[in-house]
């Protein structure tokens, strides 16, 4: 299946404001698409609040130290 | 979705409250009682005091907070959050029937409610060792975080050492060198190194930079380790190469320094908050601690009635003035971030939820802040000159000044029971204090 994907980048905010900016875009993902954050750091208190709004998250580092977490739906 | 989490915020927020409590009780007592430090630092109540702010206060909120931080920080899961609140428990029971128990000298009381303390570090220890076990690579945090655990696990052994030669007379040493080798071990050891090294993380978390020289803040590391393992068998045998190991201590503050002022100078976020405010002046206090330090470590100085009032101002410098406001620097961050997420992070994307700098008063921080330091300055300079009624207008000025802090707090608080969410199409009219990083 060929998802849209909604890209964030959320990288020089200082936290809360990444979680802030993720959460808000997902309450308006489209319903057969992903969403791609882009964080200075790995968004650790995001996961129990994806998993409570059904959705999964996987985080990779990459190459220039930034992270980025790709959200689905579960 | 990655096996990382932070405990619950009950968990760190109850060691926070204790330790806040003990603060309270603690400027209150000084004020009282300016005695304490306007007089001899080696009695009964001063001994007593001491502890209320070194395991009320300062050991309480620095547990608390790491619980939180270290599962962050590092990226991994705590160990075990029912460990931590056994801990909590031991804690709370340990420090305050050992503070009791020094106010009327009974030290075999002391021992036993310190084994009850050390079985409660005992625990924080393990749990944080099996929490370090699992992360997925070291760095300097890991590293410092791992050294300050070393440190406190000795310092509380020194400590429970020092009861039972209280009680049975069996130690060597010369009683005021071990206490002094003891108060190090904790200070230096556990306080600073844990300061040291979460502040890696934490400064430039909040300042949006990087550490920017991993070996030069190794490096600091690795001096301050040296350094204190030197001092404190120097001090203990009433060496004079004591000012050896207290310069290597100085140096490894010195580099420290230098890497947070090339963090600073690299940072994008460049507005400073109160926060960050109070933690960076907290480092700065670090060079009048270390100087006079190094003046009390001077080999063959005369033990006069100043050099006593001296080493209270070292003490006073040391415990209220660098660690006492780097932690509430850093309260000013942590206990608002849990608070938020508890009340609002469900809330997000439904309902309008505030900004994380909407739940305090930055006036109130300012206020505090200066409060704090022309306090700090007035009771330091009085202690020197051992005048009790200027020391107890200067321990006012504290008080004050945590007085202010707890209204503050109390009022991020109390967004836990009285949480204000918005509907999402609301326009609020009210300007907000919220300072998007430049």
């Amino acid at each position: 299946m060929n998802e849209a994907i909604v890209n964030v980048d959320a990288r020089g905010l200082e936290p809360p404001q990444p979680m802030v900016v993720i959460l808000e875009t997902l309450s308006e993902l489209p319903e057969c698409a992903e969403l791609h954050a882009r964080t200075d750091r790995r968004p650790l208190h995001l996961y129990p609040l994806l998993e409570q709004r059904g959705f999964t998250g996987e985080t990779e580092e990459q190459n220039d130290g930034s992270f980025i977490t790709i959200i689905r739906r579960a | 979705m990655a096996d990382v989490h932070a405990p619950s915020v009950s968990l760190p927020l109850g060691f926070i409250l204790t330790g806040i409590a003990a603060l309270l009780v603690g400027a209150s007592w000084l004020t009282a009682r300016p005695i304490n430090l306007a007089g001899y630092h080696y009695g009964p109540e001063v001994v007593a005091a001491t502890h209320l702010f070194v395991l009320g206060w300062i050991c309480s909120v620095i547990m608390g907070t790491m619980y939180q931080l270290v599962p962050v920080a590092l990226e991994t899961r705590l160990h075990s959050e029912r460990l931590a609140r056994w801990h909590f428990g031991l804690h709370l029971v340990g420090f305050v029937g050992m503070v009791m128990m020094f106010l009327v000298w009974d030290m075999k009381q002391v021992g036993h409610f310190g084994s009850v303390l050390a079985t409660g570090v005992g625990l924080f220890v393990y749990n944080l060792a099996r929490t370090l076990a699992r992360i997925p690579r070291w760095n300097v945090v890991a590293i410092g975080i791992a050294s300050s655990l070393g440190w406190l696990s000795l310092t509380i052994l020194a400590g429970l050492y020092l009861a039972a030669a209280k009680c049975w007379s069996f130690s060597p040493f010369e009683p005021m060198a071990q206490m002094h080798a003891h108060a190090h071990l904790g200070g230096l050891g556990f306080f600073v190194m844990m300061i040291v090294s979460v502040s890696f993380k934490l400064v430039p978390m909040f300042t949006l930079s990087e550490v920017q020289n991993h070996r030069r803040a190794g490096g600091s590391l690795a001096l301050l380790n040296a350094g204190l393992a030197g001092l404190f068998v120097t001090i203990l045998l009433s060496s004079p190469w004591k000012l050896v190991f207290a310069s290597v201590i100085a140096t490894g503050l010195a580099f420290y320094g230098w890497e947070v002022i090339a963090i600073l100078q690299a940072r994008k976020r460049r507005n400073r908050d109160w926060g960050m405010r109070y933690f960076l002046t907290a480092l700065a206090l670090l060079i009048p601690v270390s100087g006079l330090g190094i003046v009390l470590a001077w080999p063959r100085l005369p033990a006069t009635e100043l050099t006593a009032q001296l080493e209270s101002v070292y003490g006073l410098l040391a415990f209220i003035g660098v660690v006492t406001l780097a932690i509430l620097g850093m309260l000013y961050k942590v206990v608002p971030f849990l608070v938020w997420y508890a009340s609002y992070s469900k809330a997000i994307g439904r309902s309008k939820v505030p900004a994380l700098a909407d739940l305090y008063s930055p006036a109130l921080q300012a206020v505090g802040y200066w409060l704090f330091l022309v306090g700090l300055a007035f009771t330091s300079v009085a202690t020197a000159l051992g005048h009790e009624s200027c020391v107890r207008a200067g321990c006012a000025l504290l008080l004050a000044s945590v007085t202010v802090f707890i209204v503050n707090i109390g009022t991020v608080l109390s967004h836990l029971v009285r949480p204000r969410l918005m509907p999402l199409d609301f326009k609020s009219t009210q300007p907000t204090n919220t300072q998007p990083p430049s």
